[in-house]
This record gives C-alpha cells, structure tokens and sequence, in this order.
C-alpha cells in the first residue's frame, strides 16, 4: 500500500509538469497572434511589433516557460495580457459557477446511470431491459448541445419552470435563482453522461451476476435478484468508482458546450474568449488547472478503489 | 488508469478551442413616454465582450460600441447617420484653406473623478496620439503639425496640409479626451466626462454603467445600464423571451421569427459594414482580371440577401452611410454563362480556389459561393479558421486566395483600396491620386465626388466583390423608447433613452 501510494504521488508531481510542458508549447504554435488582436485591423506592422515587445513576446520560449511555471510553484498562475487581472482570481470567481454545475452534473449522472443500469441488467431478456438499453443508447449518442435546446425549449420557454439561460449578477447571493439556473444545464450534461455510465454499470451488473459468490448466495436460499442486491453491487460499485474519474474529464467538456448554450460565466466559457482572445497565459492557466483537477481526482478514485477492495489491498 | 486519465485531461483541455462571434447594429422610434421612469435599469443583451476597456490602446467596435459618447467624449462626435456634431467643444471652425481648427470648449465639463476640463487636458491627450505609435488612431494624425491652447476653453489645432478626413477621426477614439495626467487603470476601470460612469465589469459576463449624477449637460434617462455578453445568438433570444434583457443586438437574422407574436420590435439599422469577398489581387490566379470578372458574374446578389436574410446589394467599395458613395448596380449583373466563357478565354476551366473565412460568420455566405462558383465549373473549399488565425495569414501575410469579412470601419477607402500594401493587394496608380486628391480637397462634396470616382474604378477593376452592406437587427422591448437603429455596432448613443415601468 506505501508503495502504491508514493508511485501515486510521484506521479501527481511529474503528471501536471509534463502536461504543463505540453500546454505550454502547444499554445506557441497556434496560429494567432494577440498582438494583432489588440492593434485590430488597422494596426501597422510597427505598432504590432512594439506591443509584442511590451508584452514580453519576443523572449526566448524556455525564459516565458521558467517565469510561468516558476510563478506557478508560488502559487500565481500570472496575470492576463489583456486586462491584466490575475489568473487565480478570474479561475476562483468563474469557478463558482462551474465547480457546482459539475457536482450537479455528476449527481444527474449517477442518479441515471446506477439505477437504471442495475435495472437494466435485471431485466436482460425482458421488455424493461430492452427499452431501457436502448433508450440509453440513444441519448449516449445525443450531442450536448442539441440535448440542451430540447431542454430548454420544453422546461424553459414551454413550461417556463425554469430560466432558459443566464446566472444571477449577484452570484450565490441569490441562492434560490443561482441554483435554479444551473438545473437545466446540470440535466444536460448529467442525462447524456448518465447514459454512458448506465451502459458501465449494466455490463458491471451483468458480470456480478454470474459471479460464484451470487451463485453461493442464491443456493442459500435468496431469491437472484437479493442476492445480487447484498453481495453483488459492492462490486459494482468498485468498477463504478474507476470511472468516474474519466466520467470527470467529459462532464469538464460537457461544460464548455453548456456553459456557452446557457449564457453561464464559468470556467468553460472563459477558456474559450480566452482562447479567441490568445490571451496565453490565462489559457495555460486554466488548462493547467482543468488537468490537476483531473489527475487529482483520478488518483482520488485510484486508492479509494484501493481502499474499499480488500483484493486489491492484499494483492498489493 | 492513472496514465489513461492524464492523456484524456490534456486532450481534453487541448480541444477546448472555439471561435468569438460578430456584433451588427440597429434601434425603435424615440417618442418619450409620459410614464418614464428616472430610476430604471436599462438592460442590454450584447454578442461581442470588449477584451479589455482600454480604449486608447485596444482597437475594436465592442469597446467603442459602449464606450464612445457614454463614458468618454471627444471635442466632436457623429450621430447615428454619421452626421459629425459638437460634444465637448461648443463650437469649432475650420479656416478656409482647411489648415486650422479652432475648437471652443463647453463650460463647466468635469471628470467623473471630479477634475474640471481645460484645454490643456485636451492639448495632452491629442499629443500622445499624435507622438505615441502604440495609440489606437495614431495614423489618423500623421498630418497634424501643432496643437495648441491660447487659453483655458480653447484648442487650435493646425495641419500640414489638408485632410478631409481629420474632423471624423476626430469622433473615434482617437478624438477622445482624457484627464491630464490621469492614473487610472483604463483597462478596467474609467474616468471619463460623459453621461454615464463605468461601475463595474464582471468579466466574461456583464459591464455596468450608471448614470453620472453630475454631468455637465443634460442627465441621462436611466439609472443604470447593464450589458450582458451572449456569444450564442440562440441563448441570446432566449434571454429576451425569458425577460432577462430589454434590448437584444444583434438578432441572428435567422432567429428573428421567434419574436413574432411576442412584445418586442425588430429594428433593422443601417451599417457601414461591407460584407467582402476580397480576391487576392497580388497573385494568381486572381491577378487575371478575368477570373476576378467571372467570379463576380457568378453571384446572384439578391438571392445571396435573401439567404442571408438581412443586408442590402452594394456594388462598390463605400456604402450609403458614407461620403462618395453612388448606386453602381449598373456594373455589376448576374450571368454565370458569360462567368464560364470569361474561364474559357482565360485558359481556367477547370479551377479550384480556396476561401479562407473566420468561423464565426457561419456558413450561409460560404454555402452560398460554394454552390455559385460550382455552376460556373469553380470547385471552392471552405477553409474555415478562428478570427486570429485569420487575421496572421489572410490579414498580415497576405497567404490565402478568397476571403471574406466585414469590413465595419466607416470611412476605410483610403487605408484599403488606396493602400497597396493592404492584403486585397489591389494597386492603381489613378485610384491612390484620386483618393489623395480628395483627401486634400478642402469642399466636402467635391471631395465626395472625387471619391465617387475612385470607387467606381476599383469596382470596374472587379477588385473584390462586395456581396452585400449588413443591417443590424435588434429586438426592443415596448417598454424601452429611443434606443437608436442606425450605427449601433460602431456606438449606441445611451443619453436619450429611457424606459418605462
């Protein structure tokens, strides 16, 4: 288990250096130039040339790679080349907007995926398991974004329950309005990842069911189905919780699309001015960033999967 | 696990990359309602956010858009038909050999931060303009030989030879005047001399303006302004049917038919923005003025309108809003017959070009010349790109053959047509001494008529095609009055509105 855990570690300190790196060069030979941006189309050459002096373009690469990730490892991800505010305080401000929008998204998720998977696997054979695989597989094939407008037209324009875009001014100040905003867009990313994880967690089930301990159990007198519910799905939980550090990564992506369908100002929406705006050093903040927050709760889900599964522990 | 989870978060973030959106212009009739209310809240519903609010160093309509006439003011500015009139001077004259212009100050004009304005604030801001490269507008003063002030509420300025176009560029943000050694971070914050204070910017969400309680002229109809930033035209609508905004600009033409049955009025505002079709002049094959000629024989301007659903046929390089403009229909017809004889002679039937378009302008326009160009045997590919990309290798480095834009600058004849260093890389010696002559020309409408003249040449010349001038839709609600229709990419003057409970 030390050993597990220090690869672990290890691997948490050389992962985000690695990804930096890469960030950090894939952004330099993107196209564009913010230069040019800011000089519009009227800039001349001159003019473009002194602004990339004045905002340290013209520095050799490894010098604005050390200065990043140098103030990196101070705990500042730099400032913004167009509005010079500081990189942690726009991801901090904009991350009350997306951090809950993931946690709801993922609850959407699961409350989809576990339940109807099992019932899914239940009814293998049967009509309900049909009807709910193949529902399943048509929403895991529905873009986010059309799964959004459909939501959108039926519970906000339609029925008018619930905004169809936007997110209070005042932020969490408004708690009732703040959170009701944020439900149509967690339902769309949560329904069409819920759908991929129902599909995980029907093969999980299906597997537990012919395992020897259900079989055990069953002899002893429990009908499949209890036997299943009490030695079965801790099992299934186990294989669950291995991918739901994955599921993280496309409710990350899910977030960019819904965040600019819905008019939120979160971390998605940011990136992708940010993005347009080649404004480098918030872009490789923020991704650097999204990729911690990946590998953590990768690594996260790795030793709980360890610590809940008595026959990894002792294998280890 | 571990190493599947890395690869995926970093592919994931690398993918992320996606494109801005255009703004447009439009606005409602201003009768004012007997019921307006002095304490309201304006609420306007915006495509384009401004990267930053530094507008003495950052170009862009969104910045100007809400910054011009409502935060900052210049000596002059333009109305929404681009009609030049007094701000913050009272009155200015122009000597008769267009060298000298004397410019009277208003009294009692004050900063938002409580300095008064004197001559001197205006003789520094005009000065660094004038001798600062990295100021937006900085080429608009090449001809400026002094600026001076012979007393508090004068400036003289002088030039060393005429220029016509001087007094406009004085109502961009070039023109406008800021507090003598000022401290103020301009990129997030403001001290201006207008109607309205800037109170705060949420970025990537919404910038708010309120009502400068101690304006020096008339005070302003609402309380407070409050722009929100809707990068999808369809969440965009929305926010205007849900009542999150009063105003929306720009409606997506497309989605204009979800207002129909409701409240709100579409406006359909005037623009100087030239949708274009720009050919790479400098090289071939579109050096050969026959291909050029064909390729504009193949488009049907009215039913590229139509699909595109807002917007007026032009035919020459200046639209309606500004001077030297003339109906030049007469040059330009549709006979894709003629476009593939025209190939025939010139050796390309069997042509391929590429156009390279920023993604945000969406794939109707590009659509359309695909099927147009292929019934005249031209096979087009689309190469669709994000704004940056677009602007280093069509803009900077002139490497593309199609490419199409709007070209929103009023006024941009001289620094495209006359400027063979432009990417449309379109060189006529008659046209660069026209547009010079007319420069100098001291009378306005003989300018004008000069300019009329070198228009119509560049669009003999089939330079580029100019597939339509953009209207700007914008939807109002009935409760809001004297929201303008006309220019409101360019700036959306706030003084005169109001609203009504």
């Amino acid at each position: 288990m030390t050993r597990f855990l220090l690869t672990r570690v290890a691997l948490l300190i050389a992962g985000p250096l690695v990804a930096s790196i890469l960030i950090f060069l894939a952004l330099r030979v993107f196209p564009g130039d913010v230069a040019q941006l800011i000089a519009g189309s009227k800039g001349t050459p001159a003019q473009v040339a002194q602004l990339r002096e004045q905002l340290g373009l013209n520095e050799p690469l490894w010098t604005q790679y050390v200065d990043w990730i140098g103030g990196v490892f101070r705990g500042d991800l730099g400032t913004s080349l167009l509005t010079g505010s500081s990189v942690t305080e726009q991801l901090a401000e904009k991350a009350q907007v997306t951090v809950p929008l993931a946690l709801m998204s993922m609850l959407v998720a699961l409350l989809v995926g576990v339940p109807f998977g099992v019932l899914s696997a239940l009814g293998r054979g049967k009509r309900s398991g049909s009807a709910i695989s193949f529902i399943a597989q048509a929403l895991a094939s529905v873009p986010v974004i059309w799964a959004g407008m459909l939501l959108v037209i039926v519970f906000a324009l339609w029925l008018q329950w619930l905004p169809a875009q936007g997110f209070p001014r005042g932020g969490w100040n408004h708690t009732p309005q703040a959170f009701a905003s944020l439900v149509l867009p967690a339902l769309t990313i949560g329904v069409v990842e819920g759908a991929v994880l129902l599909r995980f967690v029907r093969s999980a089930t299906l597997q537990a069911m012919t395992e020897d301990y259900v079989r055990t159990a069953a002899a002893q007198g429990l009908t499949r189905t209890r036997a299943l519910l009490r030695d079965g799905l801790p099992n299934v939980a186990i294989s669950i919780i291995s991918i739901l550090g994955l599921q993280f990564a496309g409710i990350v992506v899910g977030a960019v699309v819904v965040e600019k369908l819905f008019n939120l100002p979160g971390i998605g929406r940011m990136l992708v001015t940010d993005v347009g705006n080649r404004d480098l050093p918030m872009v490789q903040g923020e991704m650097l960033t999204l990729t911690v927050v990946v590998l953590v709760i990768g690594v996260v889900m790795d030793v709980v999967h360890r610590l809940i599964d008595p026959r990894l522990r002792e294998a280890s | 696990m571990f190493r599947r989870t890395a690869v995926i978060a970093t592919i994931a973030a690398l993918a992320l990359t996606l494109g801005a959106c255009a703004g447009g212009s439009a606005a409602p009739d201003p009768t004012t309602s007997a019921a307006a209310d002095a304490d309201a809240t304006l609420r306007v519903g915006l495509v384009l956010e401004p990267t930053n609010l530094d507008i003495r160093h950052t170009s862009g309509a969104a910045l100007e858009q809400i910054l011009v006439d409502n935060i900052y003011q210049g000596l002059v500015t333009r109305t929404q038909d681009n009609e030049i009139v007094d701000a913050l001077a009272s009155k200015h004259e122009i000597s008769a050999d267009g060298l000298t212009y004397t410019f009277t100050l208003q009294e009692g004009v004050t900063f938002s931060g409580g300095q008064p304005l004197t001559s001197a604030d205006v003789v520094a801001a005009y000065t660094q303009v004038k001798d600062d490269e990295t100021i937006v507008g900085h080429s608009d003063f090449a001809d400026v030989a002094s600026i001076t002030a012979p007393d508090e509420s004068t400036v003289v300025i002088t030039l060393t030879q005429p220029n016509q176009n001087f007094l406009f560029s004085l109502t961009t943000p070039a023109g406008l005047v800021f507090a003598k050694d000022d401290t103020t971070d301009l990129k997030t914050a403001a001290n201006g001399t207008g109607p309205f204070t800037l109170e705060d910017w949420k970025q990537g969400d919404s910038i708010t303006f309120a009502r400068n309680d101690s304006y020096w002229g008339e005070k302003a109809g609402v309380k407070e302004v409050v722009f929100s930033y809707i990068p999808d035209f369809s969440s965009g609508v929305n926010a205007a049917l849900d009542d999150s905004v009063d105003v929306l600009t720009a409606v997506d033409p497309n989605l204009a038919s979800r207002f129909e049955g409701t409240d709100f009025t579409i406006t359909r505002g005037k623009t100087t923005d030239k949708a274009v079709l720009a050919f790479n002049n400098a090289a071939a094959p579109l050096d050969d003025p026959k291909v050029r000629e064909a390729l504009r024989l193949a488009i049907d301007h009215k039913a590229l309108v139509e699909a595109v659903g807002a917007g007026q046929p032009l035919y020459g390089p200046i639209p309606e809003l500004d001077p030297g403009y003339e109906d030049l229909s007469s040059l330009v017809s549709y006979d894709p017959e003629k476009a593939k004889s025209l190939l025939a002679e010139a050796g390309k039937s069997n042509l391929s070009l590429t156009l390279t378009i920023p993604s945000f302008y969406g794939t109707t326009v590009a659509t359309y010349l695909v099927s147009a160009f292929n019934k005249v045997g031209v096979k087009l590919t689309v190469n669709s790109v994000e704004f940056p990309t677009w602007l280093t290798d069509v803009y900077q480095n002139h490497d593309y053959q199609l490419s199409f834009v709007l070209h929103v600058e009023p006024r941009d004849f001289g620094s495209t047509w006359a400027n063979p260093d432009y990417y449309f890389g379109y060189t006529n010696a008659q046209v660069s001494d026209l547009y010079e002559k007319s420069l100098r020309t001291v009378d306005a409408d003989e300018s004008a008529k000069l300019l009329a003249e070198a228009a119509k040449i560049v669009s003999q010349d089939n330079a580029a095609d100019w597939l339509y001038v953009g209207e700007t839709l914008t939807a109002v609600s009935p409760i809001v009055q004297g929201f303008p229709t006309d220019s409101i990419n360019s700036r959306i003057d706030l003084s005169q509105i109001t609203v009504t409970e």
